[in-house]
């Protein structure tokens, strides 16, 4: 706790003022969801009458809040988990196993100096970071995180992200050049270069996966891919997933392909400028970007949310308990289970060792408790709604290519710029064009009109 | 009881607001394009000008060409614009106009250009205001891969035959030694 005292004195006056508002808008916002439960038949008429506006500014709120715990999440997993790849212990300060590092981080960054170099555009300066996290953001609104979970069907739905993610690089030129400094410039540059030559790849190779598909919508991509783990599309397109990783890992400017911010050759490139807030949204979008590129992959060839076993209808286990049918029944049972669950769960601690005091005895069966109530709630929630059991799929599949993303940085050394540049256009090019071309001969060979 | 349909005080479809909004943005930043003095931020106009033009293709119900829109011309031609400008200018160097040596000239090209703009559009017959309709996707490339589909070969070729050209012309004056792609 003491580090966030800390933090807490030597924020800024925007920074404590900040931390004191947001709270009492969360709580704001909770008092008004209860006003809209306890009274809100008008109300609620209103919003179901206007459905999509609603869903419209809901997933847009959700997006853009679920962008800050996915980056700390992924910050703290890339710390640790090359930390332990490097047999250091890494983060273990704050928090259990250093997790809550990732708060004292953020709080750093909004206490730190705004501050802009002399010589610099400060109007460009200032909207680089904007423009490079509202592209991350945006690119979020389309992934199918599960079954009738995500923020927009579009039918264009990937040609939208493709041409939002470019958007990154726009505001990484605008860091680059409004920093004044040529180590920042040569990072705008490299970033442009960059990024230009590996959408090239990276389209490309989603062509022949489109010619199988049929459709551009994520959410119908994933549909596609119900069924047993064979039907995934990297089984029937494997050099398209392969040029799709490599091109994938460029456009979001990770190692070894993080020629852009290379801070053995020009410092950190466009950011070197950059402290405080601002930095921080850099940093913020780098990792929802890893998220978002580590979900494309999962959506387009690995199944998206479906799970890789499609068990046989017979074998569904149904549960046909619906907690509401249960009526004034479930609010007692919410008052009287947690009690009486902690004292059962404490009592053998108790009896057991006779060295242990009592209040040691309750925290221990409060714990497992939880435990258990987390393991019943989620088991009943996985088996009997299906958006859950495809989120959790969603998300630990994408979790399982941020840590080959957090792998490769912890592993691979940093190519050169002439060396990222052949690569891309004497071997990504005419791979995605064989692929391409391979899968639309397959495609006319075994189904002809 | 739904969203009405027009803004409640002032009686104007939301659409209409939308598109002066979106059509403001546009010229302003066309302007802005044109008399700026920076360089750099005149590049940086002409996305926010390409940006709005895609927002006004969504509300005419082509999300696809405002995806391209998106995809090329900000995400591609103009990250090529400025790269080419950052490669070439400094920023220490003078920030005033270079390009106007011949103002005389221009100024009569663009009178002349005003005089014909205003007459062509006095003598074009308006007529009503068209449906505006969703463009399916699936309608927009059956109409191009079938209907059209010989145009839009010629058009692939042209556009291959200017790559190869480019490449040509970059090869050319250098010498043997240097490999690098750019």
């Amino acid at each position: 706790m003491t580090a966030v005292a800390r933090s807490w004195g030597r924020l800024t006056l925007a920074g404590k003022i900040l931390f004191t508002v947001i709270p009492i808008l969360l709580l704001l916002t909770a008092g008004l969801v209860l006003v809209v439960v306890l009274f809100g038949k008008p109300i609620v008429d209103f919003l179901a009458a206007n459905i999509w506006l609603v869903r419209f500014i809901v997933a847009a709120s959700a997006v853009l809040l679920m962008s800050v715990p996915t980056a700390f999440l992924i910050i703290y997993m890339e710390m640790k988990v090359i930390a332990l790849m490097n047999l250091r212990i890494g983060p273990d300060r704050v928090g259990p196993f250093g997790s809550l590092l990732s708060v004292v981080h953020g709080l750093k960054v909004l206490m730190k100096e705004d501050f802009s170099p002399t010589g610099s555009d400060r109007l460009v300066f200032t909207l680089a970071p904007v423009v490079v996290y509202m592209s991350a953001v945006m690119s979020l609104l389309v992934l199918p995180f599960a079954p009738g979970l995500f923020g927009a069907d579009i039918n264009i739905g990937l040609l939208y992200l493709f041409a939002v993610g470019g958007l990154t690089v726009v505001g990484l030129l605008m860091a680059g050049w409004s920093s004044f400094n040529k180590y920042s410039l040569l990072g705008g540059l490299r970033s442009a270069a960059q990024v230009v030559s590996y959408e090239i790849p990276l389209t490309l190779s989603v062509v022949g996966l489109l010619i199988l598909t049929g459709t551009m919508s994520l959410n119908q991509i994933s549909l596609n891919q119900a069924g047993w783990f064979t039907n995934w599309y990297v089984f029937q397109q494997p050099l398209g997933a392969l040029i799709f990783f490599i091109a994938a890992t460029a456009e979001g400017n990770r190692t070894p392909f993080d020629l852009t911010e290379a801070d053995s050759e020009i410092v950190a490139g466009f950011a070197t400028e950059y402290s405080g807030m601002r930095f921080g949204f850099f940093f913020f979008a780098e990792y929802v970007n890893v998220f978002i590129v580590s979900g494309l992959f999962v959506a387009l060839f690995l199944g998206g949310w479906n799970a890789p076993i499609a068990w046989p209808e017979a074998w569904a286990i149904h549960l046909t308990f619906d907690p509401g049918s249960t009526g004034m029944g479930l609010l007692f049972a919410l008052l009287l289970v947690p009690p009486i669950l902690i004292l059962a769960l404490a009592a053998p601690f108790y009896v057991g060792r006779s060295s242990l005091p009592w209040w040691q005895a309750l925290i221990i069966g409060f714990v497992l408790f939880n435990v258990l109530a987390i393991v019943v709630v989620g088991g009943w929630a996985f088996i009997s709604l299906d958006w859950v059991a495809g989120l959790l799929w969603f998300l630990g599949k994408t979790y399982l290519f941020v840590f080959t993303f957090v792998w490769m940085r912890g592993t691979l050394p940093r190519v050169r710029i002439d060396q990222l540049m052949g690569f891309a256009w004497k071997w990504l090019l005419p791979a995605s064009l064989l692929n391409l071309f391979v899968t639309a001969l397959a495609v006319i060979v075994i189904n002809p009109r | 009881m739904a969203i009405p349909s027009t803004i409640p005080i002032l009686g104007l479809p939301w659409d209409d607001v939308l598109f002066v909004i979106l059509a403001g943005t546009m010229l302003l930043a066309g302007l802005l394009v044109v008399t700026m003095r920076d360089i750099i931020r005149c590049g940086l106009a002409m996305m926010v000008c390409f940006g709005a033009l895609a927002g006004i293709y969504v509300m005419a119900g082509a999300p696809l060409v405002a995806g391209a829109q998106v995809l090329v011309y900000i995400g591609a031609i103009s990250v090529l614009v400025l790269f080419a400008i950052m490669l070439t200018q400094t920023k220490v160097g003078p920030t005033r106009l270079v390009f106007q040596t011949q103002a005389v000239p221009a100024a009569i090209a663009a009178v002349i250009l005003v005089v014909v703009l205003v007459l062509t559009i006095g003598a074009t017959q308006w007529g009503g205001t068209g449906e505006r309709g969703e463009t399916i996707t699936a309608d927009l490339a059956r109409v191009l891969f079938a209907d059209w589909v010989l145009p839009f070969e010629i058009v692939g070729v042209l556009l291959l035959a200017a790559v190869i050209g480019g490449v040509f012309l970059a090869k050319r004056d250098r010498p043997a030694s240097t490999d690098d792609v750019e």
